[in-house]
């Protein structure tokens, strides 16, 4: 029942996390696309043209190994869960 | 106001540091004197303090419990500065099971095993127990034990590796946060903000349009 419970709650905290960590990391790579074009663009530019730059670095970054990395949320706790068992169990 | 918030934040602070100090393991250098079993009756008062009924057994009302008697090496501050000083420590070893504390041990009966075979009358055998948990005589609680493992003398170092990680962790879960609540306030709260603010003036813009315009056809009413 423990193992159940834990299995329940463990992955409603991971997935919060998950949540969380994917929408900051697109927030950021937001951004850092809005300064780029500023950088490039000092007086702004033209606002459809900085629509579509920032729409493909999204879909770049929608499709590079990044977001994907952030499901490793839901690996590290259940390797972490395996070692301190093995660890306390075993040893 | 600013009092009130200041003692709110340290009792929350307070309390955080004796959960992590309950829950946190510790290390004791001991010399294990005996094994023993008693039968308990919990109360309301000092339930929170113990674990379940051993794991893929029945959780009844009373249940005996393993201790295991020892000779401690007194410490100060946590364990981090030794002392001469002996004193004597009851450990209690029971499974935490899955949940609570998040040790996920099951083999309290092997380490049961394991203190009874390092019982040596007369002779310097030391070991480290890693535990968990408070000794309280009015309470009669115990620390949980968690480990055993026989070190040459009751002079060894230990360093507690684990806590090293935990508390960087915590460090970087702490400041992946606050980078997390920065990012969404600059992101999303402030420009909400910024364009209720817009629609506020605008608001107030016609407010003061429509009174002047009331205000003008009042004037036409007044003796010239």
């Amino acid at each position: 029942m423990g193992l159940i419970r834990l299995i329940i709650f463990g992955f409603i905290a991971m997935t919060i996390a998950y949540f969380v960590i994917s929408i900051y990391s697109r927030s950021v790579r937001r951004e850092k696309l809005e300064n780029r074009w500023a950088e490039k663009h000092p007086d702004g530019g033209d606002a459809r043209q900085r629509e579509i730059f920032i729409q493909r670095g999204m879909a770049a970054y929608h499709s590079s190994l990044r977001p994907k990395l952030i499901l490793l949320v839901y690996v590290a706790p259940v390797v972490l869960i395996a070692t301190i068992h093995i660890v306390t169990t075993y040893y | 106001m600013r009092r009130i918030k200041q003692i709110f934040i340290t009792l929350v602070l307070i309390l955080f540091g004796a959960l992590l100090h309950y829950v946190l393991p510790q290390h004791d250098i001991v010399k294990i004197t005996s094994t023993e079993i008693i039968r308990t009756d919990f109360s309301s008062l000092n339930r929170i303090f113990y674990a379940q009924a051993d794991s893929g057994s029945a959780a009844s009302e009373t249940r005996d419990l393993r201790l295991i008697n020892t000779q401690k090496k007194k410490t100060w501050l946590l364990g981090f500065y030794p002392r001469d000083k002996m004193g004597v420590m009851v450990y209690r070893n029971e499974d935490t099971g899955w949940i609570w504390p998040p040790y996920f041990k099951f083999d309290s009966a092997d380490l049961q095993a394991e203190a009874a075979a390092n019982i040596a009358p007369g002779q310097e055998r030391w070991v480290v127990v890693t535990h968990y948990g408070w000794r309280n005589k009015y309470l009669s609680i115990y620390p949980n034990a968690i480990g055993i493992r026989p070190v040459e003398g009751p002079d060894v170092t230990v360093i507690p590796w684990f806590n090293i990680v935990f508390f960087a962790f915590l460090l970087f879960c702490f400041g992946f946060l606050r980078a997390v609540w920065r990012q969404f306030r600059q992101r999303t709260v402030d420009p909400a903000l910024e364009s209720a603010e817009d629609t506020w003036d605008a608001v107030g813009d016609g407010m003061t349009q429509r009174r002047n315009r009331f205000s003008r056809w009042l004037d036409t009413w007044r003796s010239k």
